[in-house]
């Protein structure tokens, strides 16, 4: 079964009407099942399966090349695939690019994508480009409390800010999107470990609306820190999975990753 | 003496800026919005013309005033703005060199095809001069339509794209495409959008300029004022992209004419050498122009 990113798909339809009608278990928001990504002919994810339920922070881990961004962009419409992925029981390449951002799943992306023309306030307006006013308004002060930053830094251009600072803006769009599946893809890559230290603070009151967060990371001990649930991605394959505290256990995980 | 001749000079200017002015600003949408030089904008301007001429003359039984002409001519310029972008741009976006060459060829289809049509259908004896009449009945009164409904249409414009919340999306689309995948804006819709407001401009300017250089040709992209090139340096001047800066061009190149032909001596055979002068100088000097960049700044 393979699917385009712009929706023309040769999808299995049996396979996905089942799944429609089902609707997936009812506390799933995410799930990949034999999941393969390729870029012409260098593959990047290999049958890879992840399931990420309601409230939950899941971390996919790894290093460069391994596969967390191509599984962000692939699960939020931007890449085309084989075998499946699934929002909210329903196959993404069926669902499109913007239907997927109406339905909740916002992407904050590694390049972070800003515009960079524009301040604060307007990206964080745009943000909320399908929202109405009245969520608008309540999404801005979250943010402005969540990242007090960009509070004093409301009429500065996107692109004169710091790494840090534009990274705290990225989410702060993507929050304003009233998201119900949060993917932060590197969000620490590159920053200061006081920046770090905003950004980690800013999962606990960001779940604690009922957001599920995607977290992919480099940078395990952070992951370790602050996922519920963890996949180590190798080669674009997912060579553990657990909680952070069986991880932790683990000798590979320990040699590999936490230098011993 | 001088001082009068002066005073009649900067009128002159100001009112063939209005105009350069609306030529200009479609090309400098697409390019701002998609990152696209489309070299088919002179053929979309002569696409405007050539319904203003239809409207106006008995092609169609009834010779319509010259405000359905300028309906039909914008109207025209819409159709073929958003014809363009469905049939073939949409499929080729991501291919900057692709699209210029398309666009080339698009524009030369085009204008054949106005010239065929004009000559062995609509029986124009010479598609060179193809009768557009003017808005206004006399050519001061004209400049002054020009030069109001110009600055009325680029208002309009930038209150659109400013203030409005497609607007706004045109902006974001403009600045960071992936960025406006990111928070839900349909990117194709916006560029469908851009396409066919900026084929409207430029149907609009067709027939105004038909009307005030007296008549249409299927070659007036390419024939003085040259409303192709005259984009080109336009938009280089002003900072591609920006509306403010195209206007800025626009009024810097009718200036820069206005003088040349007045003031400077054998400067009637100048008066499009100047544009591009300033387009080489600008390149060299300032390739950012002088607003850089942005839709709707």
């Amino acid at each position: 079964m393979s699917t385009d990113a712009d929706g023309d798909a040769d999808i299995d339809a049996e396979r996905a009407g089942e799944t429609d009608a089902a609707g997936g278990e009812p506390d799933t928001v995410l799930e990949a099942e034999d999941l393969q990504v390729s870029y012409g002919k260098v593959t990047a994810l290999r049958g890879l399966d992840v399931t990420i339920t309601e409230g939950e922070i899941v971390s996919l881990i790894g290093p460069n090349g391994a596969g967390k961004t191509t599984f962000c962009n692939t699960a939020s419409g931007f890449l085309g695939y084989d075998g499946s992925v699934r929002y909210r029981g329903r196959e993404v390449a069926r669902v499109g690019q913007t239907e997927l951002v109406e339905e909740g799943m916002v992407h904050c992306t590694e390049e972070r994508d800003l515009f960079g023309y524009m301040d604060v306030e307007d990206n964080l307006e745009l943000g909320g480009y399908l929202q109405d006013e009245a969520v608008i308004e309540d999404r801005k002060e979250f943010v402005y409390e969540l990242f007090p930053r960009l509070d004093e830094r409301r009429e500065q251009n996107a692109r004169s800010m710091s790494g840090g600072e534009q990274q705290m803006l990225a989410i702060g769009r993507a929050l304003m999107g009233d998201p119900d599946l949060l993917i932060l893809d590197e969000p620490t890559l590159g920053l200061a470990p006081v920046i770090l230290q905003d950004i980690a603070e800013a999962l606990d009151p960001i779940v604690d609306r009922g957001v599920t967060v995607l977290l992919t990371e480099q940078n395990v001990t952070f992951a370790l820190e602050h996922a519920d649930r963890i996949y180590l991605l190798e080669n674009g394959e997912a060579v553990r999975e657990g909680t952070p505290e069986e991880l932790k256990g683990d000798d590979y995980i320990r040699e590999s990753y936490l230098g011993g | 003496m001088v001082l009068g001749e002066i005073a009649t000079a900067t009128v002159t200017a100001i009112f063939l800026s209005a105009l350069y002015a609306i030529i200009a600003i479609g090309f400098t949408l697409i390019f701002g919005v998609g990152g696209i030089l489309n070299f088919a904008h002179g053929a979309f301007i002569t696409v405007g013309m050539f319904a203003g001429f239809l409207a106006t003359s008995d092609a169609f039984l009834i010779a319509l005033p010259i405000w359905a002409g300028l309906l039909a001519g914008t109207a025209a310029g819409a159709l073929i703005g958003a014809v363009t972008y469905l049939g073939i741009i949409r499929y080729v976006r991501d291919r900057p060199v692709t699209i210029l060459i398309l666009t080339f060829v698009i524009g030369f289809f085009i204008i054949y095809a106005i010239r065929i049509g004009a000559r062995d259908v609509f029986g124009v004896n010479d598609p060179l001069a193809i009768p557009v009449p003017q808005v206004m009945g006399t050519a001061f009164l004209n400049d002054v339509y020009i030069f109001v409904t110009s600055w009325l249409l680029i208002g309009l414009l930038f209150y659109f794209v400013n203030y409005t919340r497609t607007g706004r999306a045109i902006i974001a689309v403009s600045q960071s495409d992936k960025g406006a995948a990111l928070v839900g804006i349909d990117a194709e819709k916006i560029n469908l959008i851009t396409w066919t407001v900026a084929g409207a401009f430029a149907g609009y300017a067709g027939v105004l300029l038909a009307g005030a250089f007296g008549n249409g040709s299927w070659l007036m992209s390419i024939q003085p004022p040259a409303p192709l090139i005259l984009s080109f340096a336009i938009v280089i001047l002003g900072g591609l992209g920006s509306i403010k800066g195209s206007i800025a061009g626009a009024y810097i190149i009718g200036f820069a004419e206005t003088f040349t032909v007045n003031f400077v001596p054998g400067g009637e055979q100048l008066a499009g050498v100047s544009s591009l002068v300033l387009l080489v100088v600008f390149l060299l000097v300032k390739p950012e122009g002088l607003f850089g960049r942005g839709a709707g700044e």
